[in-house]
């Protein structure tokens, strides 16, 4: 279950995917819908953070491969049928290189590492 | 052969529209209507695809600031770094592969060139009779461009 604080961030130790391997969170964004920027640079701004490069240097594979981001932006964050924002509740998760992305409907990105505990 | 009849059709709906491309794009394929829709179904995708209007092959980077600037309202020597950014990642990780599906244009990852593809003379051909209605500034700003 996951543990809010007061900002609304979700800690990063409810994850559990995985028999063996640990996924802390090791980067996240939230988007604004109605700022400059979509949600493809809010995700790779998440993921550049996590590699440590900028934004624009996150290349090869594109996130096309994983996922259609404009047509997650549209369905959690597009008009609504009555013209408001909508209401509904939900995460898209997908893989991209090693990480494990959460795009959550109240905006938040997450990005996880893989750990693998034996390891440390 | 499986086709009888149906490729040489093409060369009779091309109005005269098409005919001042013909010598920068490669040979149309045939094309269903759907991927034209999916092509043009995001602003992005049609700003995109207004530029070929202009020249049939762009830099990722000059792409975006064309974009960038039309979204904006604001000349191309404005954009902000952050504008571009937003514009530019966006097209390399969702509309340029989308496009590369859909065979409207072809992208060259390492020099990170864009082409248009077989299919960009019906996406062209589309977004001229969707002239009489265009539904926002930016795009009347972005069908202004390519008239000069």
């Amino acid at each position: 279950m996951s543990k809010r604080t007061d900002d609304g961030i979700v800690d990063a130790d409810d994850q559990a995917s995985g028999a063996d391997t640990h996924w802390p969170q090791v980067a996240q964004r939230h988007y604004e819908p109605d700022e400059q920027g979509g949600l493809t640079t809010t995700i790779v701004s998440a993921i550049a953070e996590a590699e440590g490069v900028s934004p624009s240097e996150v290349k090869s594979p594109p996130l096309y491969d994983s996922v259609d981001v404009p047509a997650i932006e549209e369905a959690f964050f597009g008009p609504g049928a009555s013209g408001g924002s909508r209401q509904g509740v939900g995460t898209v998760e997908f893989r991209y290189t090693d990480y494990l992305v959460k795009v959550r409907s109240d905006g938040w990105t997450q990005v996880y590492e893989p750990t693998e505990p034996d390891l440390r | 052969m499986g086709m009888d009849g149906e490729p040489d059709s093409s060369e009779e709906v091309t109005s005269d529209v098409s005919e001042s491309f013909e010598t920068q794009l490669p040979p149309s394929d045939i094309l269903e209507i759907e991927p034209v829709y999916e092509a043009l179904g995001h602003p992005r995708r049609r700003y995109l695809c207004y530029t070929l209007f202009e020249g049939a092959e762009w830099s990722l980077s000059d792409l975006a600031t064309k974009v960038a600037a039309w979204e904006n309202d604001v000349p191309e020597h404005a954009v902000s770094e952050d504008q571009h950014e937003d514009v530019y990642v966006s097209l390399y990780h969702a509309h340029v592969p989308k496009l590369v599906d859909e065979g409207v244009i072809t992208f060259d990852e390492a020099t990170e060139t864009i082409t248009a593809g077989e299919h960009a003379e019906q996406v062209l051909i589309a977004l001229e009779g969707m002239g009489a209605s265009p539904d926002s500034n930016q795009e009347t700003h972005a069908r202004g461009e390519m008239d000069e």
